[in-house]
């Protein structure tokens, strides 16, 4: 009981001394502290999480917060005192969040996450096309795209093309190094593009994209551009000023926040139609009671703009080390997509002669969180189709691994996962001689 | 935290892989190793993509997703960790293919057998090796014993109507000792029980029956979705009867047949007429009295055997799963053998299993050759 409130006062302290402080190194100390508290990002924890590509855990000091909010459950639309404290949180949260992107408020559509920011924008866009007033927009047919999307971008292009078989959908073509051919992207841009949408960053190679550029040359052709931000909220800053681009979409989840709140910013001026009628929240662009704790947390972690690059670095720091620590302790191992630009937190390697599923087990059943290809709802994992479109053999994303780290992961939890790491794949390897024989 | 168990525990037997379907069995079989002290991993095979098949899920099939939910709840339930294993090439591979290449060849398929040689006792114990597991544990209803020699030998099941070594012949020698069958000496009612008492979700789950992939539509439609249209109308021709070698019928196709079938024909005729073989060189179905679907001889091809014997011993002999087994003796040569009983056996089917067993033990088995079947032949 005694600890428990030690622990519930330290939070609080956290919170107050982060309030209170505006040094850069200050803070980052009072935040680093704060992960090492946690059960899961002790430098000594047993269960270690380096999947943050998957998903991030709340930030510790988000809980004494996020707590005192349970108070705040009346509906933002309601005109009464409960309402306006939740409507109060929720204007809050807006100006944070826009603030965070370099975006002004109303350019905020909150929804439940990045694949319904997902679909709202492009959904939202072709349905805006087919009743537009601009003839020159709306005979545009070709919408481009790259294999390395997340599904909830393909997918929604896949389904407005059932829909429309007029729609042409072009996938830029993907380097084995993981870039993409700018060649080829130039060549597709073109006065009969609608659309274009490519990730900021992959989420298992962390490959990041010139997005500025892309955006640039795409409006120069009257083009729209929509950039699937998930992955790099809380790994690299963004701008969507810098980037030039109409829509981005943004997950709370990947970003320590609760899950079930993301949003989509949609450029003042920019034409998208609703995909979800109802009591008109959102400016009638997102109907649906808000998930204010979710937002709140979300926003919450938008302060932390001027905290950003300290943990950028440290992640980069701990992911090179990892990196080099692995090429050196195993042999016969590929970096996929490591000749581009990166995310300073994700790693993904090939580990010749190494099953990535048993691989995964056996980390697992060691304490390990890690991932070999994406997070599949059925949890039976597929070879990654971002890798097979990067050009490498079935074989080769059969045995691919992931890691991610993220602002609590300490070079302890580094140490001790290469160690093991080191030591499963020798053993993998000498079964798969074995079966050999 | 425990999650680093190892063998080197005092009061651990050492680890074990449990292959989970979401059934009930190898749910009982993984709650008794908890219970009996095993450090326990469960891992279920998802060997078909659900989203593409009529299987109307957790109807006690071992392939939709509701059974790797059951399975995985069993396994919350014990307390264990618990894998999904992606299958779904290999069982294409070696398990869709052979089945749909077998009917196409007139014959009548086991892919339970197939199931077994390729996934759960080839792939779980690759599995069971990566996961430095000691034994991987199934719920098939056999026992294993070690003999005096200190050998191990396949036993059939306490429950006789639920045995399952039939569907165990390929299984090779040196892997028994990391075999473990904990239902294997369980009677069905009795393990419901249990399962009830243990609060397992699928207690009282539907034994699953038939194949699991087929679905309601029946393997005849199955196949014609699998495989082209040209392809299929090759596979059409004439019913004859035997025999005279009178045409009676044509048909659409010899992968509609199966041994000793006399429903479904698709002609009328006023006696009862039984298929008596399908041959795959001119399509052609033989059909004619039941008396002519007896036989006493068979030829077994891809021969595996877990015991010796000698070519005078009278063994039992299985033709298929729900055969109640004969007398016969049994000569090998070259992987293949040569089998006759002592009674002649009613539609003894190629591409179906004969299964040899001394008393209760498995001795091994092979497949039945068409070329097994002496009538009829063209006179």
């Amino acid at each position: 009981m005694k600890m428990e409130q030690d622990e519930n006062n330290s939070k609080l302290n956290c919170v107050q001394a982060l309030h209170e402080s505006n040094d850069s190194e200050e803070r980052f100390a009072i935040l680093q502290k704060s992960w090492a508290s946690d059960a899961f990002f002790a430098p000594d924890s047993q269960k270690i999480y380096l999947d943050h590509n998957a998903t991030a855990p709340l930030a510790p000091w988000l809980k004494s917060t996020l707590s005192e909010s349970l108070e705040s459950w009346g509906n933002p639309s309601s005109i009464h005192w409960a309402g306006r404290k939740s409507k109060e949180i929720l204007r809050t949260g807006r100006k944070e969040v826009a603030q965070f992107i370099g975006a002004s408020p109303l350019e905020i559509i909150f929804t439940s996450g990045g694949s319904e920011a997902n679909n709202l924008a492009l959904r939202g866009v072709y349905d805006s096309l087919a009743i537009s007033q601009d003839q020159n927009f709306k005979k545009r047919k070709k919408w481009i795209t790259s294999k390395l999307e997340h599904p909830s971008v393909l997918e929604t292009l896949k389904s407005l093309q059932k829909k429309d078989p007029e729609l042409e959908i072009e996938y830029i073509k993907v380097h084995r190094g993981g870039k993409l051919d700018w060649d080829h992207y130039s060549q597709l841009i073109d006065e009969n593009v609608a659309v274009v949408s490519v990730m900021l960053a992959n989420n298992e190679t962390g490959t990041i994209f010139p997005i500025q550029k892309m955006a640039e040359i795409a409006h120069q052709q009257g083009a729209l551009f929509h950039v699937d931000a998930v992955q790099a909220l809380g790994k690299i800053g963004v701008d969507v000023q810098n980037l030039g681009v109409d829509l981005a979409s943004f997950s709370g989840h990947k970003f320590y926040s609760l899950k079930g709140a993301g949003f989509l910013y949609c450029r003042k001026g920019t034409q998208i139609e609703r995909q979800i009628s109802g009591g008109g929240q959102e400016r009638h662009r997102r109907s649906g009671t808000e998930n204010i704790l979710a937002i709140q947390s979300m926003a919450l972690m938008c302060r932390h703009k001027q905290d950003l690059p300290n943990f950028s670095s440290q992640m980069t720091q701990l992911r090179d080390q990892m990196q080099s620590k692995i090429l050196k302790q195993i042999d016969h191992v590929q970096v996929n997509g490591g000749q581009a630009d990166r995310l300073p937190n994700t790693m993904n390697i090939t580990i010749e002669g190494v099953d990535g599923e048993s691989l995964l087990m056996n980390l697992d059943l060691k304490g390990f969180a890690v991932s070999t290809g994406a997070a599949c709802s059925s949890g039976s994992p597929e070879p990654s189709a971002a890798l097979m479109a990067m050009g490498l053999s079935h074989q080769e994303a059969q045995s691919s691994l992931r890691v991610s780290l993220g602002w609590g992961t300490s070079s302890e939890h580094i140490d001790h996962f290469v160690e093991t790491l080191v030591k499963v794949v020798e053993r993998l390897r000498k079964v798969t001689k074995e079966s050999l024989h | 935290m425990n999650n680093s168990k190892n063998t080197s525990d005092s009061n651990n037997k050492g680890r074990v892989l449990v292959a989970m379907s979401g059934g009930v069995d190898s749910s009982v079989a993984a709650a008794l190793l908890v219970e009996q002290g095993y450090d326990v991993i469960g891992m279920t095979m998802q060997v078909w993509d659900y989203t593409s098949c009529d299987i109307e899920e957790g109807n006690g099939t071992c392939c939709s997703s509701i059974d790797v939910d059951d399975a995985r709840a069993v396994a919350d339930r014990l307390g264990i960790p618990f894998y999904v294993a992606n299958c779904e090439s290999k069982f294409e591979t070696h398990v869709i293919a052979p089945f749909v290449d077998s009917y196409l060849k007139g014959q009548t398929p086991s892919p339970c057998v197939n199931c077994n040689t390729y996934l759960k006792f080839d792939h779980l114990i690759r599995k069971m090796e990566e996961l430095e597991c000691d034994y991987l544990a199934t719920g098939h209803y056999a026992q294993l014993k070690t003999l005096p020699d200190g050998s191990s030998a396949i036993v059939t099941s306490s429950d006789g109507w639920k045995d399952q070594t039939y569907f165990l012949f390929t299984l090779k020698p040196d892997i028994l000792p990391r075999l473990l069958f904990p239902v294997g000496d369980w009677e069905k009612p009795q393990l419901r029980k249990y399962a009830e008492e243990k609060g397992l979700v699928n207690a009282a789950k539907k034994d699953s029956t038939g194949i699991c992939f087929v679905g309601k539509k029946g393997y005849g439609q199955f196949i014609e979705e699998r495989v082209s249209k040209d392809k299929l109308d090759e596979k059409k021709g004439v019913i004859r009867r035997y025999p005279s070698g009178e045409v009676m019928a044509e048909h659409r196709g010899i992968h509609h047949f199966t041994l000793g079938q006399r429903k479904g024909l698709g002609m009328d005729y006023h006696e009862t007429l039984f298929v008596l073989k399908i041959s795959a060189d001119d399509n052609t179905v033989w059909v004619g009295d039941e008396e002519y679907l007896f036989s006493k001889k068979i030829k077994l091809q891809e021969t595996n055997w877990l015991g010796d014997f000698d070519e005078n011993e009278k063994l039992k002999v299985k033709i298929r799963f729900h055969h109640k087994g004969d007398w016969a003796k049994i000569r090998k040569e070259n992987g293949e053998a040569y089998i006759e009983f002592d009674r002649p056996q009613r539609a003894i089917t190629p591409g179906q299993a004969a299964v040899v067993y001394r008393d209760s033990h498995l001795i091994g088995g092979g497949w039945i050759c068409p070329e097994s079947l002496e009538t009829p032949s063209i006179q």
